[in-house]
């Protein structure tokens, strides 16, 4: 869907000098004062954007939410553990009907509850979500970093290096694109938890997340690095690359100072699609019975749980429901804006 | 700006979308009261628990009392969730096929109902429900005239003895267990199908000392022991006749030959099965079926969500619908109680099920411990997350409202009045206790359903002072993993129904301390002489005196032995078409009354 960054007329405009106008990026079409770095213009073309900045102030809002989860609840009084429609403690103040669904306006909606209470168990929406948010934000933002980094280093020396090197890289990716995600999970965890984890024991949660982590990094990088090095392959090519080559630059150098600028957007925009799939792949596997396990919070199956419950009691899947949407929305078009910022003639 | 206007249209239908949801939830739920309807639903099992009485000759003779109101023709559609695992009688003990079995195969014996709900025990192929001699040790059935299965052929007592006999042999391995191991007695133990290796198929027959049969319409079993309850074992659908010229061992799986009012005319595993009405089945020697509708057309593969929306909105084919085991999704029967047409079209009771969380006695030694747990669970959310009021009641005690000898009043642990747990009492009884036995390891079935279950066990124990280790056990194989003897859990959630109307098939089943084995339902693994000595008692006593061993019996195990704290009774909840006449709930079945339908309108 990305072409190479930059179309064309694009040769490397300088010398290679040091920081300034090192970079192959199109610094000629803007304002002829003095240079500016890439970064710079960027920032400058961003901040013009309105869509992007309110997507980015968007999702840091969300991991501010995120972060700050038990000061929300601290302030709403509630956490995301107590049963308060089945709490003999809180008998007095009954939330729930006899069907187990919340009692009181748009799902329980209270100065108390104030996202309202989640069916038969009548526990705290607010505090599921803020602490659901806060497992599958951290979780999908760390199985994503590691995934792009690795995808991109492999994908870097594929491509550039070519020949053999490619050949492997190539095959070691196919090897790992054969593998099914979920089912192989599925399959794995238990006998992961049975061999490390005494059987009296209860598996904890951080070995969840950590085995979790490992395995969707594992095989999760293929797709990144094929296109990464599908990337650099037409890169290498390129009369800049040939010419930083002559001049006897580093392989590093080049790697680093001339291919590497060229290919951030792929990568941003790959980025901001996988973090957000991410999270729903968290979601199902707490669903498989391999994931996160109940009561700790997960956004994923939050919502997952409130579309069953979508006829009798909507406004259950309301709130984590717009939240998600909100989220997956603002960092699509945050990485559209990022992609628009370093690249002003793609996507036009 | 082309990509802003289309991200501002984005905007406008998501903020509808969220605005139609907003609109839909804006009513206030105040609440509505079904305490009153959940009494009602006591008082009715009450009748379920009635003891079963024998019924003689006159009563075993057809045909079948009419249904009020009832005509003939139309053909009914059963929706199903999972295909049927067995057709062949002799690996019937499920349910599913059982209901399909009531309107396939005669067996010996029947189980009539009244319409209050009466149980007795008719003559089916038998012109009674059978003599009794020798105190217990000896029983004899005469078979009726003229009964033949679907092909035509004459069946007689050679036929009864054969699907008695086939039951030993080795490819019938699921269905019910009683009536070989009876047979063959102390002796063959611990293998049963030793008293006869080859099933009857290599020539070789049951000696006449075990069952006899002087000619063609006379069958007579001897026991070693006494055992009152043969004719209820022998109604079991997992004993229904087999005729010796049909049987074609593994095969008859897919395709049995019929003996009652229907037959088959198709089956596709796992997809549908069509019932055609048998010919050779005569009314006049059938004190209990009817043959009011031409077919039945089962659909396997419809989800209970599914079944209930269909059933709700009631239009076209399912008006003549009804649900064979499922019932109504739990989140769905709000939706049912509250629209007065549909709540109509409802057929509910209790199941047989019990449910419990079991200890497991080789690592809970203290009986202290168990009482305070006992005390400090908290039925109630555990019933919430079975769909609430309508899903299950609490239960005070081990027998379940659908077993003779049931007693709504004995509680003495009091949940019936702190279903929420008693904290303070649990608390007093922790006190002291060393901190190493506080640390309890309960095992879960790793399903939506089990993390539910997970959470309510979790927060009722941990808030009285229980360092609760939930571990989670692969959902398919749960049952069977719980089942191993040297299991390295504590506790674990079980349930466990009657197969007939008897304690004795609870109790012997679930606290006999003989039965302890590998795979076993004992899964507390509970051996106490004196209970193994009552449970030997009431199995040869005749009913009343043993009702009175089986209340001693459950007494003592509930307040000296303690082996499980009683959760909830689980109940049913089925729905059926507006067009489908005689719909009742079946006491034996626990599920829609299936001989006893008809179409309003065909």
């Amino acid at each position: 869907m990305t072409s190479p960054a930059k179309a064309e007329g694009s040769g490397p405009s300088v010398a290679l000098e040091p920081e300034l106008e090192s970079k192959p990026t199109p610094a000629k079409e803007e304002k002829k004062l003095e240079g500016r770095s890439p970064g710079q213009l960027m920032w400058q073309r961003f901040k013009r954007d309105r869509t992007g900045v309110i997507c980015a102030v968007v999702v840091i809002f969300y991991f501010v939410v995120a972060l700050g989860a038990p000061l929300l609840t601290k302030l709403s009084g509630t956490d995301p553990y107590t049963l308060y429609g089945q709490d003999p403690t809180y008998q007095d103040t009954p939330v729930l009907d006899d069907f187990g669904l919340p009692l009181g306006y748009f799902g329980g909606l209270s100065g108390t509850h104030w996202f309202g209470v989640e069916p038969q168990y009548g526990r705290d929406i607010f505090a599921m979500l803020v602490y659901g948010m806060r497992t599958s934000l951290f979780m999908a933002l760390g199985v994503t970093v590691l995934m792009m980094v690795t995808g991109i280093i492999l994908g870097l020396i594929g491509g550039y290096f070519g020949g053999r090197t490619d050949y492997w890289i190539g095959r070691v990716t196919d090897f790992f694109l054969a593998f099914p995600q979920q089912l192989f999970f599925i399959a794995f965890m238990p006998v992961v938890t049975a061999f490390f984890v005494d059987p009296r024991e209860e598996t904890p949660t951080y070995f969840r997340a950590l085995a979790m982590l490992i395995v969707l990094w594992v095989l999760g990088w293929m797709g990144m690095a094929r296109l990464v090095r599908s990337t650099v392959l037409s890169l290498r090519e390129r009369e800049f690359v040939e010419a930083a080559k002559v001049s006897g630059a580093s392989p590093w150098r080049i790697v680093r100072k001339e291919i590497l600028p060229n290919v951030v957007t792929p990568i941003l925009v790959q980025f901001t699609y996988t973090l957000p799939s991410t999270i729903l792949t968290i979601a199902f596997l707490s669903f498989a019975g391999v994931g996160f396990v109940e009561p700790t919070p997960d956004w994923g199956r939050l919502f997952a749980n409130g579309s069953k419950y979508a006829e009798q009691d909507p406004s259950f899947i309301f709130f984590p429901g717009v939240a998600l949407v909100i989220f997956v929305l603002a960092f699509n078009l945050l990485g559209d804006s990022v992609r628009d910022a370093f690249d002003p003639k793609s996507g036009r | 700006m082309k990509s802003f206007s289309s991200r501002r249209a984005q905007a406008i239908v998501v903020a509808i979308a969220a605005g139609s949801l907003a609109l839909t939830g804006c009513s206030e739920n105040k609440g509505t009261n079904t305490g009153k309807d959940s009494k009602k639903d006591q008082k009715e099992a009450s009748v379920q628990s009635k003891a079963v009485t024998y019924a003689d000759a006159a009563g075993s003779t057809g045909p079948a009392k009419d249904v009020a109101g009832a005509q003939s023709g139309g053909t009914i559609t059963v929706y199903q969730e999972a295909g049927l695992s067995h057709l062949d009688p002799g690996q019937t003990y499920v349910s599913d096929a059982g209901q399909v079995a009531n309107l396939l195969f005669r067996r010996l014996t029947q189980f009539q109902e009244d319409d209050k709900g009466n149980v007795s025990v008719a003559g089916d192929l038998a012109t009674d429900s059978g003599k009794m001699s020798d105190g217990g040790k000896t029983w004899t059935f005469t078979l009726k005239d003229g009964i033949k299965d679907a092909k035509g052929n004459v069946i007689t007592s050679a036929d009864v003895r054969h699907t008695v006999e086939r039951q030993f042999a080795k490819f019938i391995f699921d269905g019910p267990p009683y009536l070989q191991t009876w047979l063959a007695g102390d002796k063959y133990a611990k293998d049963y199908r030793k008293l006869l290796p080859g099933g009857g198929f290599d020539g070789k027959h049951l000696p006449k000392s075990v069952l006899d049969t002087p000619d063609d319409k006379t069958v007579i079993f001897h026991f070693d022991q006494a055992r009152p309850d043969l004719p209820q074992t022998l109604a079991m659908a997992g004993y229904a006749i087999v005729p010796t010229k049909d049987d074609t061992k593994e095969k008859y799986d897919k395709a049995p030959v019929a003996t009652g009012p229907y037959k088959i005319q198709s089956y596709k595993n796992g997809k549908s099965l069509v019932l055609v009405k048998n010919t050779n089945w005569d009314p006049k020697t059938d004190s209990v079926r009817h043959q009011y509708v031409d077919g039945f057309n089962f659909q396997f593969g419809v989800t209970e969500s599914t079944q209930t929306k269909r059933l709700i909105a009631d239009q076209g084919d399912d008006k003549n619908a009804i649900q064979l085991t499922g019932g109504v999704e739990a989140t769905q029967i709000q939706d049912v109680i509250k629209n007065p047409s549909v709540n109509a079209r409802v057929t509910k009771g209790y199941q047989p099920y019990v449910m419990q969380l079991t200890f497991n006695l080789d690592r809970v030694k203290d009986l202290k411990v168990r009482q305070a747990i006992t005390y400090a669970v908290n039925s109630k959310s555990l019933i919430a997350g079975e769909g609430g009021v309508y899903g299950g009641d609490v239960a005070p005690n081990y027998f379940a409202p659908t077993l003779p000898g049931y007693e709504a009043k004995y509680d003495p642990y009091g949940r019936l009045a702190t279903p929420q747990g008693n904290i303070a009492k649990a608390k007093e009884l922790l006190k002291s206790i060393p901190a190493s036995e506080k640390k309890v390891v309960f095992a879960y079935a790793n399903s939506e359903n089990g993390q539910k279950r997970k959470v309510a066990i979790e927060d009722a124990l941990t808030k009285v002072g229980f360092n609760v280790v939930s571990k989670e056990v692969d959902a398919a194989s749960y049952y069977e993993q719980i089942g191993k003897l040297d299991n390295p859990y504590d506790m674990y959630i079980s349930g466990w129904g009657q197969d007939w109307p008897s304690p004795g098939t609870v109790v012997t089943p679930v606290y006999d301390g003989s039965q302890v084995s590998d795979g076993s339902p004992n899964y507390s693994h509970v051996k106490d002489p004196k209970v193994d000595a009552l449970i030997k008692k009431a199995l040869s006593e005749q009913p009343t005196e043993a009702a009175k061993t089986w209340k001693e019996a459950q007494h003592y195990l509930m307040e000296k032995v303690l082996p499980a704290a009683p959760l909830w009774y689980t109940k049913q909840f089925q729905l059926s078409g507006s067009n489908v006449g005689g719909a009742r709930y079946g006491s034996v079945s626990s599920l829609i009354d299936i001989n006893h339908l008809f179409l309003k309108k065909s």
